[in-house]
């Protein structure tokens, strides 16, 4: 165990390089998790709740974010992990009940962390190989995540605070400060076990022979002393402090290499997925699930008329909507609705799974049909789709978006005809909702309160 | 292990986070078991402890070791190509990582056309073909500078001077 230990040590194995690592993950994840609970309110609101319908591609922006940080906490992920692996591998691995609590927290943290990032990722491409339904774990395991990150920060917060700041981390030649008194439980890239070989490295002054297998690993690795003096070393400078400059930059160069792995691999792979939910991105969009503009009426389909059983009434010729109001109740054909004169609106479609795109819809305005039936715009609809199965067959939407001047029932798609794909005969369109909300081949629009 | 010293502030903020952090798992907990029925928190039990092992006893031991690989080739190396070095085998690795699972999803079968569009393999293998090339670059040109300018002297990387 102390061997495995000792060969972990490095110097961006240090509580500094968790606290930085941290950092950043705890950002990512604060940003997962309340873009997350934002997306997961819209779309299971409690009775009370009303939702911001501006800027129009405010959820486009809130849910492309979400999938944005949730990628780039991948490779943040594993550089925290690594960092804070030889903590793994402690002696003893249970130093009291609260250290067993702590270390089980952190078990959590880990695994629900793993989880959801993992399944996150692969629901993005639509591929669910688990046996467990993935909308009410993904949210439950989000309070999980984010609960035992709050106990991990509580129980590690004298080491936070002490190793927040650079300059409280490293000394004048740049060498990591170890402080006993904050209860790290990373090894000291400094010092070393004096019965233990394989630190004999980090100290060149000392040419103590060394045995075990660590340390024949470790001279393997690090081999004979690079020929040629590393710091313009003249005689008069001492050789302590030679070595001490020496060793400063050898941890410089190394903390230096790791910040240029972990920046190079999250902002790589943000780089070049994130064109499916931005325009910026888009000429990188070399791995994103999705791409832009590409599908019928020039955007991508999420659930296809085939998957949702409407192949045959979706395009019946007597197809109609029905508008129930409390006292009036009207049926309209597609032509009925055209005549009721159309508007036009530019809305984001924004998927729960992170792709998004602009669109020009034309319709008729919710508002102008809710007064077709004798109604007050500010109220609540239950929408109807003639999808035969799936959660998402009926939809409701309160007065912040029946009311809004761009809330349309779409019949038109960036200049065509709506797609069948699209949810011809008419959809839904409103802002700032997710995709799931903005049902496709409605039949029924009635109003509930 | 040394005496920890607790500075008051930071007790009462740990109380605080401690105690919120209860709060909010054990909501979680609660939020799992009433949305989620009990044969299929079972297979979730199952994923959660299956990411920690496979993390934990595959995918660290490879870090580890090629991390050790990396310090040994790289202790003759110049620092700048070190890093150029290591930046493109961690990139190549978690694009790898992120994009193998989107090869198999896409083998896998989409519900549409629209649905994982493009050639991921090709893509994958240009990408890393291209990292490939960076890391050859990095390190001819490094010999090469080395060559023209002997006495610079070459950088031990992380390793000790």
């Amino acid at each position: 165990m102390r061997h495995t230990r000792d060969a972990m040590a490095s110097p961006n194995r240090t509580a500094r390089s968790a606290v930085v690592t941290g950092r950043l993950l705890g950002i990512a994840f604060l940003v997962c998790f309340l873009t997350g609970v934002y997306s997961h309110l819209l779309q299971e609101p409690l009775g009370w709740m009303r939702f911001p319908t501006r800027p129009v591609q405010l959820y486009q922006f809130t849910q492309g974010l979400h999938i944005t940080a949730g990628i780039a906490i991948i490779p943040l992920l594993l550089a925290k992990l690594n960092v804070v692996m030889p903590a793994l591998v402690q002696t003893p691995p249970v130093r009291s009940v609260l250290h067993l609590l702590e270390r089980a927290s952190i078990a959590v943290f880990v695994a629900s962390a793993l989880v959801q990032v993992v399944t996150g990722l692969l629901n993005t491409y639509q591929w669910y190989p688990w046996p467990f339904p993935f909308k009410q774990v993904h949210n439950a395991l989000a309070y999980v995540l984010i609960g035992s990150l709050l106990i991990h920060i509580g129980t590690k917060l004298q080491i936070i605070t002490r190793y927040w700041r650079k300059r409280d981390s490293f000394d004048a030649q740049g060498r990591f400060v170890a402080d006993p008194t904050v209860g790290s439980e990373l090894p000291d890239p400094n010092q070393h076990d004096p019965n233990d070989p394989a630190g004999q490295e980090a100290r060149p002054g000392s040419a103590s022979p060394s045995g075990g297998f660590v340390g024949r690993l470790h001279r393997w690795i690090d081999g004979t002393p690079a020929p040629g003096p590393v710091a313009p070393a003249t005689d008069t400078v001492p050789v302590t402090r030679t070595a001490a400059s020496a060793d400063g930059r050898r941890q410089r160069v190394a903390r230096r290499g790791f910040i240029a792995g972990v920046t190079a691999a999250t902002a790589g792979v943000v780089a070049l997925t994130v064109g499916q939910s931005s325009a910026v991105g888009e000429p990188f969009n070399v791995f994103g699930p999705r791409k832009r503009h590409l599908g019928q009426n020039g955007l991508p389909v999420n659930r296809t008329a085939r998957a949702a059983g409407v192949l045959a009434t979706a395009t019946a010729a007597d197809w109609a909507l029905t508008v129930a109001g409390p006292s009036v109740s009207r049926t309209f054909s597609r032509a009925e609705l055209i005549a009721l004169g159309q508007t036009e609106a530019r809305l984001p479609i924004a998927c729960v799974e992170g792709w998004s795109q602009m669109a020009t819809w034309k319709g008729v305005r919710m508002r102008d049909l809710l007064a077709a039936v004798q109604v007050d715009p500010h109220v609540h609809v239950r929408v109807t789709s003639l999808e035969r199965h799936g959660g998402y067959r009926i939809m409701e939407m309160g007065p912040e978006y029946t009311a809004d001047p761009t809330t349309l029932i779409a019949l038109e798609l960036n200049g065509e005809k709506l797609d069948l794909e699209h949810g011809f005969p008419a959809r839904i369109i409103a802002p700032g909702r997710p995709g799931v909300l903005q049902t496709k081949w409605i039949e029924r629009i009635e109003v509930i309160a | 292990m040394s005496a920890v010293v607790v500075d008051n502030r930071v007790r009462t903020a740990r109380i605080v986070l401690v105690v919120l952090g209860v709060l909010v798992l054990a909501f979680g907990a609660w939020v799992l078991v009433t949305t989620v029925r009990p044969n299929r928190i079972g297979g979730l039990a199952t994923w959660l402890l299956g990411a920690v092992v496979l993390h934990d006893a595959i995918l660290s031991p490879f870090v580890l070791a090629v991390g050790m690989g990396l310090r040994r080739a790289g202790r003759a190396l110049r620092t700048w190509v070190l890093v150029v070095v290591q930046a493109a085998v961690v990139l190549g690795s978690v694009l790898a990582l992120v994009v193998l699972p989107e090869i198999a999803a896409k083998a896998h079968g989409t519900k549409n056309d629209t649905v994982l569009p493009f050639d991921y393999t090709t893509r994958l293998l240009v990408v890393e073909g291209v990292l490939v090339a960076v890391v050859v670059i990095a390190l001819v040109v490094g010999a090469v500078t080395a060559r023209r300018r002997p006495d610079q002297p070459v950088v031990a990387g992380t390793t000790s001077p």
